[in-house]
């Protein structure tokens, strides 16, 4: 028991009938107090914004706003059995997540009708604030430094529901009962519960609206919309983004959306504001490529769903305005660097170099972690981490408003689960060369069509090139129709009979954390 | 469907499930090509293991996938407008060496035109007090136009077009309500059939593979190429959920709202083939729509691809609907008498 992987029996921290762990792990003086001392850094972070008035008001105001409470157990379950630099990595991306997002919702709930804004003391504030879809690239936010861009769904859904994995189920049901069937995908599902049930802050001065990430998702966004008393845009993004022919649609609908929120804020596109930006953007881009160049080795070190959590942030919603992140990926590869040289492993054995592909549950974000602390099994790079890093043309403006068209039909996960065979299928087998990988993780999220689609061709080519395919079944953000316990069970069955392994830690193979957070 | 639902997942739309497992038999081996609209992805998917699995075997043979509009205004114009000459109007040219010149297109469009004319008299005496043909009958013609060669199947539509009108309708009391059929694709008439034995009339269409809207004439201007206008009056007609602006919600919802007032209808079916994303959403805001903003009575239900004769859940959920509108017209008749 201490500072060595798998030297806890992490099964035994989880007590069925409890919302939390036992007690904290113990990982050797200096990550456990590394980890203690991050603790506590959130629990300041988190008590300065939750002691504000607004957030207190938020508190009672939105079911949703209670997920938060599990906050620090959610950054706990994906810090699970992990040890020195990658300890140290996961928690400069969770409590960066963190930081962003006490911004987000306190300016949310200044500017709400009904919190901070209800005798119009942050009308000044809710001017300046444009309502984006979650599922919308905030690459068309860099060239307007004089407003705020802020997606509602964000805090009360996506997170939300990787926090707390009942934490959306209310919303679910809201929809259900306006006659949505349950075969849809959770997610615009609970969004537009959140609509039905009034639960999202009214605020901003208007907003756009998207067709990413599928079918399901721009039809909640429809009835969503009439919910919202805002003007509205809505950004067409073509689903065939590999073929040259739709680029300059693409282009069209960003520029577009810039003169509707140029007429609707009275804001202009600032060139020198988007080229400060994009150079952060790019670096960011560059130095996610290193991780990755990393990760393609025998030494590892970026790995598991942390790096999926915090490239969705950086990627979709940070795009390059906020420098912090750039220093902080500069930080995270500098430690990957030192573990690399110092061949520092991610798990106690490396059996199985994976690669995860199709749409991760949201209610167990930390099921990367379970894998390699279980069976070995390191999960290298997934299928919504692998984004565009093409850098962006800030100088030539025409090149520019092309490169942003690009990037925002190319939104996470969208680049893969829409826009054909070539980047749903073809990819992976690329990506498994790449990365020597022999096993793929291949989530069946049951909700979800495009991927859904693919599973006989991709069954039958990995079949093909000799590779393990573990299908892994769940319902995105519903843990009521596949539970995480049902997801690793999908996980034991494969290695326990057809690999025939033995788990590096037994007492995480059959556990009940139905009650978790 | 054991084969398609291996392919593409058992919650996967039923529909697309029966093409491939159709395909997957040699079914569609007669294809020189497919032509998959990026509209809906379950589609797309479908027509991709069609394509990899090969599953058509023609040498020549060849599939294209197209980016189609999701939203009704000029930028959008030129994106559809490319994406068909692109993805359709060239493949079929240099692979068929197909005339794709504007006359070419006149002429196709004037050969359509007199399909639609023919398909809108006939479906106009739905109209009638006592129509003069069943809603199961029109549908079996409307979707023969959908995949019939026209030059074939024009003398047929003008011989049934000149026997109704002699025809001698059904006595009133026949049918017990009136209704317009409103929702997602339906390919089999039997569900039409279905509702009529339950005591409806189906009045009018308004679902994929229906004729409203898709069977009205298109009038092509000289001073335009062709392809455009084609693609205007699809982009601007089109009633399909992918159009997700606003205005085009609305105006979907508008849009049945006219047809049912204009082919009289007594209340709405909102119909829907299980799995189908689109019009899972679609059919619970129309639903909720037109009860509580437009005031129509509906019945909305989500059903298997394959209804059958046999279906009796939609069978009765029909009939108590029947019921349910004559309560209203009887408590109407009282109101009224008051």
């Amino acid at each position: 028991m201490g500072k060595e992987l798998n030297s806890v029996e992490l099964g035994k921290l989880n007590k069925p009938g409890k919302r939390t762990y036992t007690h904290r792990e113990w990982r050797g003086w200096k990550d456990t107090f590394y980890d203690f001392s991050r603790w506590l850094h959130n629990l300041k972070v988190m008590s300065k914004f939750i002691l504000k008035p607004t957030s207190l008001k938020a508190l009672f105001t939105y079911r949703w706003f209670g997920n938060y409470l599990a906050a620090f157990d959610y950054i706990d379950r994906h810090m699970e059995g992990v040890r020195g630099p990658q300890l140290r990595i996961g928690h400069i991306e969770y409590d960066s997540i963190v930081e962003h997002l006490t911004q987000t919702m306190d300016t949310l709930f200044k500017c709400d009708k009904r919190i901070g804004n209800k005798h119009g003391k942050y009308d000044a504030l809710n001017k300046k604030l444009v309502i984006m879809d979650e599922n919308g690239m905030m690459v068309i936010a860099t060239g307007f430094p004089n407003l705020k861009f802020l997606s509602k769904e964000v805090p009360s859904v996506y997170t939300g529901s990787t926090i707390a994995q009942d934490g959306v189920l209310h919303y679910i049901d809201v929809s259900e009962e306006f006659q949505i069937p349950s075969d849809v995908c959770p997610m615009p599902c609970a969004e537009l519960g959140v609509a039905i049930d009034e639960d999202y802050p009214i605020c901003g001065v208007c907003s756009v609206h998207c067709n990413t990430t599928c079918d399901g998702s721009l039809m909640g966004n429809q009835i969503e919309d009439r919910h919202d008393d805002l003007p509205s845009f809505t950004m067409a993004a073509p689903m065939r983004h590999q073929q040259q022919s739709v680029l300059a649609y693409s282009r069209d609908q960003v520029v577009a959306a810039i003169h509707f929120i140029e007429e609707h804020t009275g804001e202009k596109w600032n060139w020198d504001a988007f080229a400060k930006n994009m150079k952060v953007y790019n670096a960011q881009n560059k130095v996610f490529d290193e991780w990755l160049e990393i990760n393609k080795t025998d030494f590892p070190q970026v790995c598991g769903n942390n790096l999926m959590l915090y490239r969705d942030a950086e990627y979709m919603v940070i795009s390059g305005r906020d420098a912090t992140f750039l220093k902080q990926d500069e930080e995270i590869l500098r430690l990957a660097k030192e573990g690399y040289q110092h061949k520092v492993k991610v798990a106690k054995e490396m059996r199985h170099r994976a690669l995860v592909w199709g749409v991760h549950a949201q209610y167990y974000t930390a099921f990367n972690q379970w894998l390699a602390n279980c069976w070995g099994i390191v999960v290298l790079c997934d299928m919504l981490s692998f984004t565009l890093t093409k850098p962006i043309h800030y100088e030539d403006h025409e090149q520019a408003m092309l490169d942003l068209g690009e990037y925002n039909m190319n939104m996470i996960m969208r680049n893969h689960s829409n826009g054909g065979y070539e980047v749903g299928v073809e990819q992976l087998w690329q990506y498994c060369e790449e990365y020597r990988a022999d096993t793929v993780i291949m989530y069946e999220h049951i909700g979800c069509k495009s991927m859904a689609g693919y599973h006989g061709l991709i069954e039958e080519e990995g079949r093909k090139r000799g590779l393990h395919i573990i299908w892994v079944y769940h319902a995105l953000m519903n843990p009521t129709k596949a539970s995480r316990k049902d997801m690793r069970e999908d996980v034991n069955r494969y290695m326990k009979t057809v690999m025939r392994e033995t788990p590096l830690d037994p007492t995480l193979v059959d556990m009940d954390d139905t009650t978790r957070w | 469907m054991e084969m398609g639902g291996y392919y593409l997942t058992a919650l996967f739309c039923e529909a697309c499930r029966a093409l491939l497992e159709r395909a997957l038999e040699g079914g569609f081996n007669f294809l020189d090509a497919v032509i998959a609209p990026e509209a809906c992805a379950m589609m797309n998917r479908c027509v991709e293991n069609i394509e990899h699995l090969n599953c058509c075997t023609k040498p020549k043979f060849f599939a294209s996938y197209c980016d189609v509009p999701m939203k009704s205004d000029e930028v959008t114009l030129k994106h559809y407008v490319l994406q068909m000459q692109e993805h359709v109007l060239k493949p079929l040219h240099e692979h068929y060496g197909i005339d794709i010149s504007d006359q070419a297109i006149r002429q196709a469009v004037e050969d359509q035109n007199k399909i639609s004319r023919l398909i809108t008299e006939i479906g106009d005496y739905r109209k009638l007090e006592q129509p003069r043909i069943t809603g199961y009958e029109f549908a079996v013609f409307c979707l023969a136009s959908y995949c019939c060669p026209k030059d074939l199947l024009i003398p047929m539509l003008e011989e049934t077009a000149e026997e109704l009108k002699t025809r001698k309708p059904e006595p009133l009391g026949t049918y017990r309500a009136r209704v317009a059929l409103v929702g997602s694709e339906v390919d089999d008439p039997m569900l039409l059939k279905l509702a009529e034995e339950s005591g409806v009339i189906v009045v009018a269409d308004r679902y994929c593979f229906g004729s409203l809207p898709g069977r009205q004439e298109i009038v092509l201007q000289p001073d335009e190429d062709a392809l455009t206008q084609v693609c205007r009056y699809y982009m601007t007609s089109g009633q399909c959920p992918r159009f997700l602006t606003t205005e085009k919600v609305d105006e979907r919802h508008a849009y049945v709202d006219k047809i049912a007032k204009e082919y009289h209808a007594d209340g709405l079916i909102i119909e829907q083939i299980k799995f189908c994303d689109y019009w899972d959403y679609g059919r619970a805001l129309m639903n909720a729509t037109m009860q509580h903003e437009y005031g129509y009575p509906t019945l909305s239900i989500d059903r298997p691809y394959n209804v059958g004769e046999s279906s009796g859940q939609i069978r009765t959920r029909i009939q108590a609907f029947v019921e349910s509108l004559e309560i209203k017209t009887i408590e109407r008749k009282e109101r009224e008498a008051k």
